[in-house]
């Protein structure tokens, strides 16, 4: 039964097939053995059950890629990018797969070969415009703070400061996320901290564009974000986003070559340092929650005990673990460009998340991220309309923040 | 295919899940083998009726048709290598209400193995076997290979659940086979014929599985050892001393040190052997059962022993076993699983020859698995890329074969024959056997259109 398309096909394989990427992966390829572990956890998977939306059948359409069985499709382009980029497979692969890797290199060749899903085109644009991910114009980036009334803009931003805080594009342009940037601004003024915002000095980290394939796009980026930092003589940087923390951690020195002569720090370790050296006080909280680890904090930077001293540092607080936590943590559905690209199963990889969330008890969620706050709230929302649930998603800085008032009162 | 042929399956089983496209063959070309046969078709299926539906079309048209599961199979039963229809379960996954009166539970053959478990874990019981792949694999697919696991020595396989199935037989009939209940007699036992005959007699839809109470409380013990022969020797006394333990692991001096490279946990690296007891029952029992254990280890010179009785150090114990594949795998770029099965008695004479025939080779096979049953796994790290080493690994493969039968053995104990082992099935099988054996599949599939290439081969 041989199969005529096919073999049309193959002899057409692209000629820019001699620039892919994945080419030079060859032993990492190899090195998966099929074992299907990836099934057990890819939350793609999870949700279609169809083996070419996971890990292992992307590997062995890469695979096919490079050997040259077939050429790069759109077809092939929609599997491949149908991720939430979790990492989980990465973390658990048997055979030590850097899966994580293969999937950034067959992204890039999927660029240079014009495959990839129209939607990032438009993404590109809007950052390559406005330099954030939505069309507003970047002097917004601290329009949520003006809303607080009684601000005074001039003590936000500053020309020099000793902490920088990157408040990535959700946060700073998504009303629904305005609460987390206020909450931790209040609490750094609380502990007396000398910061600044970069207010239109801050572009887009780059991280939607790393996700796409378009690293060579982010360089720049890159370059802007950290001189504006070195200008303002900053010993820190803090990003309350965990996927900023990601890309300014582990991607910007490898993409420009400089070294950051400052810390970049994720907010719930800086929050935790202020507590301890008693900066703040947490007041007291007599409630149960449970804390999801964000992809890009957790697995791809390793912090998972920060944020959980930083809950249990509020008296009263009772920390529940999810069934799946820490390295083993599910992915909320929001991580990638899924939500854009297929909101629909980003949705159903959310409700799995609060699925697990209520199993705990807790009343409240937590997470140390705008976007896994934002997909879990909305999880549980629709979880609620459809009776009987009172639970609410929420940031540890949101919580920290709480707990203080609620002393107060 | 004609494109007419797959119009009619797309009235069968409808459009979106009839699936002719390149990118799709390629994923389910391969499996945990990761030998690769493209199907010319992909074909989801949702109940029994399709499956007759589609097996009656194919098997007037002669159209081979391969049912796949989660493909984590390790000698290739999923995979189509006369090309037709690929049938992929996974979508019929029910898990009905467990009955926890007779030990029963109802599912579909996509159901996945470790939910099953825990659907009866709600009810205080659970579903012993427990494959290695649990995690991602179906218990049709278990069912069709007749999947084994750690706890096999007191526990037994997926065979000794089984009481009952709904098939499709190659020619479209379904037939309901077997009873629920703890006795049965009537007729030919078509269950245990069906379960381990990996999907070429007939297609499983629904499986009534048997389950058994969760044991009040569990042991665990890690034991080292200077050689391979006083580990074996503790294994023989164990079992001499009545005890049949749930699980009994054993590890090889090779594999040790792959996990040491790879965990650096602080493994003696000169350990000839390593073995992981675990005993479960009523606490008494266990304690009991525990303290004879340790008894047995020192009395055969062990290096070291631990005991845990707790979830969380039992975790650590496990920690090593449950490492070692996979820092095996990390060694070379491929990993070829095996899993010859010998009497208890003689696993040190079969560790000895696959060692002497890695040095023969100059391969490097380690070997770990589960001596409580004598189902070892020689596992030989290569890189397939390499032809000239390939044939080594080939003949290498074939000299364990022929030393398991010499021992007493048998070809496969859990990871069944299919493409990779019906070769050598004559090993084991007399002409007489083999023949029968024949006799049986054509009596089921008089045109050989179901799971073709497989098992018996000539």
């Amino acid at each position: 039964m041989a199969d005529k398309k096919n073999n049309h096909e193959i002899k057409n394989h692209q000629s820019s097939l001699k620039t892919a990427k994945v080419f030079k992966k060859g032993d990492d390829l190899f090195a998966c053995s099929r074992c299907g572990t990836c099934l057990a956890i890819c939350p793609v998977y999870k949700n279609t059950l169809d083996e070419s939306f996971a890990p292992r059948g992307k590997l062995s359409l890469i695979e096919a890629v490079a050997n040259k069985r077939i050429p790069f499709t759109d077809r092939l382009s929609k599997k491949i990018y149908t991720c939430t980029m979790c990492d989980f497979c990465t973390s658990e692969c048997p055979s030590g797969v850097k899966v994580n890797e293969l999937f950034a290199a067959v992204r890039e060749d999927l660029v240079e070969n014009k495959k990839y899903p129209e939607v990032l085109d438009y993404l590109k644009d809007k950052i390559e415009k406005a330099y954030n991910i939505t069309f507003d114009s970047n002097q917004g980036r601290t329009d949520w703070l003006k809303q607080v009334p009684g601000t005074d803009i001039g003590d936000y931003v500053k020309q020099t400061a000793e902490v920088v805080y990157f408040v990535g594009c959700v946060s700073s342009f998504s009303p629904r996320s305005f609460s987390i940037p206020r909450a931790i601004v209040k609490l750094l003024k609380i502990a007396n901290v000398d910061f600044t915002l970069l207010s239109e000095d801050e572009w887009c980290c780059g991280f939607p564009l790393l996700g796409s394939g378009m690293r060579q796009e982010v360089k720049t980026l890159a370059e802007h974000n950290i001189e504006a930092v070195i200008k303002r003589n900053a010993k820190v940087l803090l990003t309350s986003c965990p996927s900023c923390f990601h890309t300014w951690k582990h991607e910007y020195e490898k993409l420009t070559g400089i070294k950051a002569g400052f810390e970049i720090m994720h907010v719930s370790q800086y929050l935790l340092k202020l507590v301890k050296e008693g900066a703040i006080k947490p007041g007291s909280l007599n409630i149960k929650v449970t804390y999801h680890d964000p992809c890009d904090l957790g697995r791809n930077s390793g912090i998972y005990d920060e944020p959980r001293q930083l809950i249990k540092s509020i008296p009263d607080v009772e920390l529940i673990e999810m069934a799946s936590a820490k390295k083993q943590a599910n992915c909320c559905g929001g991580g990638g460009n899924i939500e854009s690209l297929d909101p629909a199963l980003s949705a159903k990889i959310a409700d799995n998340r609060a699925e697990e969330v209520l199993l705990t008890g807790a009343e409240i969620a937590l997470s140390a991220c705008q976007q896994c706050e934002r997909t879990m709230g909305t999880a549980l929302k629709k979880k609620k309309s459809e009776g009987g649930v009172k639970l609410k998603a929420m940031d540890v800085a949101e919580l920290l923040l709480k707990s203080l008032e609620s002393e107060q009162n | 295919m004609k494109q007419s042929q797959i119009k009619y399956l797309e009235e069968i089983a409808g459009q979106d899940f009839v699936i002719t496209d390149i990118e799709d063959k390629i994923c389910f070309g391969y499996d945990s083998t990761r030998l690769e046969f493209m199907p010319d078709v992909i074909v989801k299926v949702k109940d029994a009726g399709q499956i007759s539906s589609i097996l009656k079309f194919a098997n007037e048209y002669k159209i081979p048709v391969t049912p796949r599961g989660a493909a984590t199979g390790l000698s290739g039963g999923c995979l189509a290598v006369n090309g037709g229809i690929s049938l992929v379960m996974l979508e019929m996954n029910a898990i009905s209400e467990v009955n926890n009166v007779d030990l029963l539970v109802e599912v579909q053959a996509g159901a996945i193995t470790v939910d099953v478990d825990k659907a009866a874990n709600k009810y205080g019981l659970f579903y012993p076997p427990d494959p290695g792949s649990l995690k991602t694999s179906t218990i049709g697919g278990n069912i069709a290979e007749n999947a084994g696991g750690l706890r096999g020595l007191k526990y037994g396989v997926t065979k000794d659940y089984v009481k009952s199935l709904e098939l499709v037989l190659p020619t479209g009939e379904i037939i309901n086979t077997g009873a629920i209940t703890v006795k049965s007699v009537s007729g030919y036992n078509i269950v245990d014929l069906i379960t381990g005959s990996e999907g070429t007699l007939a297609i499983v839809t629904k499986a009534t599985l048997g389950l058994l109470p969760i044991p009040k409380a569990k042991a665990s013990v890690l034991a080292t050892f200077d050689d391979m022969a006083s580990a074996a020797s503790a294994v023989r006394d164990i079992v001499a001393a009545g005890i049949i333990t749930a699980t009994l692991e054993f590890v090889d001096n090779v594999t040790i040190n792959a996990i040491e490279d790879y965990l650096n946990i602080g493994l003696d690296r000169n350990t000839g052997a390593m073995l992981l007891i675990e005993v479960d029952g009523y606490e008494a029992a266990v304690e009991a059962e525990a303290q004879t254990v340790k008894d047995v280890c020192g009395k055969n010179n062990c290096s070291s022993f631990r005991l845990a009785t707790s979830a969380e150090e039992r975790d650590r114990l496990w920690s090593a076993r449950r490492a070692a594949l996979s820092s095996l795998a990390r060694v070379r770029p491929s990993t070829i699983l095996e899993d010859a099965t010998v009497p208890r008695s003689r696993i040190v004479e079969l560790v000895e020859a696959v060692n002497d025939i890695a040095k023969k080779y100059g391969l490097s096979i380690g070997t770990f698995g589960h001596a409580g049953d004598g189902n070892l796994h020689p596992t030989i790290l290569t890189d397939l890329r390499d032809k000239e080493e390939e044939v080594k690994v080939e003949k290498a493969i074939e000299e364990i074969f022929i030393k398991t039968i010499e021992l007493g053995g048998t070809l496969s104990g859990e990871h069944g024959i299919g493409l990779t082992k019906a070769k050598f099935l004559k090993l084991e099988v007399s002409e007489d056997a083999y023949r029968l054996m024949k006799n049986i599949k054509k009596t089921f599939d008089p045109n050989n259109i179901l799971n073709p290439g497989k098992l018996l081969i000539n």
